[in-house]
């Protein structure tokens, strides 16, 4: 195996962590609501922007921005807080369109999407600008006789530590198990004296907090944050849950690494790949939805009259 | 709303007559006044007079009908007066390109709603990609001109049938996928038509094409001033009947459609997919022939942009055109042909009116769409009951 090749791999293991991490939120989001939060990928990518908010916040506070511990907060703030974001978009818009017919909420959050990121080209200082983000860890480590990126290790292990702990939480502890009651049968759930409102902000904290780790982990692989990189992300994202079958985790999952995989071959094979790699993942939707409509994983629905 | 209309004006005709006459002239001379003002605090003016009207018709209810009902009975003059508004209405703008720029611009915006209207408001399948037919009409014309010489008459059609095949392919993921999933194939396509076109060679890359000649009809070439009854008018007065023309063509087409089995099935589609399914209509042809006649129009208001600019990128045919379109048409009145129009002149003059705010528009437009499907999901205009009988 060529060096060449290994870090191939290592690039499509990273980029398919990074964005199972935004399209696990979009089933998730999609089996617990039955709509589409089309802005969720904005959402995820507001972390960075909150994070560099934070850093320079404690910067001028604290006097030193670079050390390890304001790092940490600022990550943990940005989290928290692209969360709570999630939460309120919910209260605000989102929670209005629960019995309005599906197409009115996808529509809604498309436009909401477009709405945060352009608060954030106006409302963050230099906001059209790209600005620069740190590498979260830097450094290589030799593993049988390969030099992989510190950075790589991390996202990969972060992710599949996310992802663990989101399975355990869904199938183990009492929210998770509210949270699958409401997706299962809202009605049913609420006379079992569960809050579905409650349920929905819990899953929308969840979310978009999955996703702000994603996109803290984006933003720290291109080594920037842009406003505009949440149209190709939440797109990337939202496609990956739909080639697994929305609802479906281990399908979101699949799909990210599919997705990827396409994504990291395209830009390596193809001349000028990097400028093409939207068509061919895009490409890869089409064709995986013509042949099975419900995703790779999807459960194929039936309609009774 | 049958009875109603011959109830209150089968009495005084020549009420009913200058009813309509008042309406219309009353529409044409705000018109003119929104895009003649300057001082962004008289357009909020005009715009605050406006929402006044909507809801003085929203509580009067009596004042609606009458003028839908004079309407109704005296289509032949309203038809008349409104030509006649049309035609006259570069006279009175005095000379003003820029109004009449803003003109054309609405009027192919205006096309392209009443396109996606089609979809959305008809049959309520979401497109996310008016806007890449759009652009795959002004490309296909401009490079036939360009690269094969072809006139622009030649040139008309022939780029609305290039985009009409794009859109039955577009169309064909539909027979499988239905609302979101519907919704990302549609996003998807608009995203590969703009990065192919930004990326192929002989699409001219991000620079776009460039030096796509002027129409000319009978000697006339399309950049000379027009000159009717003694009277000059700018260059862009030719553009401006001609995107009238194609807005009139657009409305026939769009009302035929309407009454047609065609809109029927679309509405039924709407209403409840399966059941349309068990009534006998072919569910699959009607929603991939949604798609090619928005692709249709589309590429006609692709064309004439092309030819009236006489230069495209693909940053004039993004996503963000279509989101543009899209709210246009939620904006004015999903299924109203009057509402989707005032929908693209309301949203295409405002931002360039409001020019303080410009850098906000996008900003504008999101927000426009979420408040009006939060507070008033129905638009401007609501959708009118089928009509039957008269």
């Amino acid at each position: 195996m060529s060096e060449l090749f290994f870090q191939q791999i290592v690039n499509w293991i990273t980029l398919g962590s990074i964005y199972a991490l935004i399209a696990v939120g979009f089933s998730l989001l999609f089996g617990v609501l039955n709509i589409i939060h089309f802005s969720h990928g904005d959402v995820s990518l507001l972390a960075p922007f909150f994070g560099l908010a934070v850093i320079s916040a404690l910067g001028s506070v604290l006097g030193d921005a670079g050390t390890i511990t304001t790092f940490l907060l600022a990550l943990v703030v940005s989290i928290a807080v692209t969360g709570a974001v999630g939460v309120l978009l919910d209260l605000v818009v989102i929670q209005r369109f629960r019995k309005a017919p599906a197409m009115m909420a996808l529509v809604a959050t498309v436009a909401l999407g477009i709405v945060l990121r352009e608060l954030i080209r106006h409302l963050f200082p230099n906001g059209s600008n790209p600005h620069a983000f740190p590498r979260l860890v830097d450094g290589d480590i030799a593993i049988a006789g390969y030099s992989v990126p510190l950075f790589s290790l991390t996202v990969v292990a972060v992710s599949a530590l996310s992802v663990c702990a989101l399975f355990f939480m869904l199938n183990n502890t009492r929210l998770g198990l509210h949270i699958k009651a409401v997706s299962q049968d809202r009605d049913a759930a609420r006379l079992m004296a569960i809050h579905p409102g409650r349920i929905f902000r819990a899953t929308f904290f969840v979310a978009s907090a999955i996703g702000a780790v994603g996109g803290l982990f984006f933003s720290s692989y291109a080594g920037m944050a842009r406003f505009d990189f949440s149209i190709d992300v939440g797109l990337i994202g939202f496609s990956a849950a739909v080639v697994g079958g929305l609802g479906s985790m281990p399908g979101a999952i699949i799909g990210s690494l599919l997705i990827a995989g396409l994504d990291t071959l395209v830009q390596a094979t193809v001349p000028n790949g990097a400028s093409y790699r939207l068509v061919f993942v895009f490409l890869l939707v089409i064709g995986v939805l013509v042949f099975r409509p419900s995703g790779l994983l999807g459960r194929t629905l039936v309609e009774k009259v | 709303m049958a009875h109603a209309s011959s109830s209150s004006t089968s009495g005084n005709p020549v009420s009913g007559m200058l009813t309509v006459i008042a309406v219309q002239a009353a529409g044409a001379l705000y018109l003119r006044q929104f895009l003649l003002i300057d001082d962004w605090r008289f357009v909020l003016g005009l715009l605050v007079l406006f929402a006044a009207v909507l809801v003085f018709l929203e509580r009067v209810p009596s004042v609606e009908t009458r003028i839908e009902a004079a309407f109704a009975r005296h289509s032949r003059l309203a038809l008349l007066m409104g030509i006649a508004l049309v035609l006259g209405f570069p006279f009175v703008l005095e000379g003003n390109t820029y109004a009449l720029h803003l003109c054309v611009i609405s009027m192919l915006y205006a096309v392209l709603a009443l396109a996606l209207n089609f979809q959305l408001g008809s049959a309520n399948i979401p497109n996310f990609a008016t806007g890449a037919s759009y652009g795959i009409g002004a490309y296909a014309s401009a490079l036939l001109a360009l690269n094969f010489g072809v006139s622009f008459w030649l040139a008309l059609p022939a780029a609305a049938v290039v985009a009409t095949v794009f859109g039955f392919l577009l169309g064909i993921p539909s027979m499988r996928t239905r609302d979101s999933y519907l919704a990302l194939v549609t996003i998807a396509f608009g995203v590969v038509v703009h990065q192919l076109l930004n990326n192929l060679e002989f699409t001219g890359g991000p620079n776009g094409l460039v030096g796509i000649p002027v129409p000319e009809l009978f000697g006339h070439a399309f950049s000379d001033p027009l000159v009717i009854l003694g009277h000059t008018l700018p260059p862009q007065a030719n553009f401006y009947y001609l995107s009238a023309l194609l807005v009139f063509i657009s409305i026939v087409f769009a009302e035929r459609l309407h009454d047609s089995r065609v809109g029927l099935a679309w509405n039924a589609l709407r209403a409840d997919e399966l059941a349309a399914r068990c009534q006998g209509i072919n569910v699959t042809w009607y929603k991939v022939l949604a798609f090619a006649v928005d692709a249709f129009l589309a590429g006609f208001a692709g064309t004439i942009y092309a030819f009236y600019v006489g230069f495209i990128s693909p940053d004039n045919f993004t996503f963000l055109v279509s989101v543009t379109i899209m709210t246009m048409v939620i904006a004015g009145g999903m299924d109203n042909i009057l509402g989707v129009i005032v929908g693209a002149f309301l949203l295409t003059m405002l931002p360039e009116k409001l020019r303080a705010f410009s850098d906000y528009r996008i900003l504008f437009f999101g927000i426009t769409v979420i408040l009006f499907l939060m507070i008033r999901p129905q638009g401007l205009f609501p959708q009118r009951l089928r009509r039957y009988g008269d």
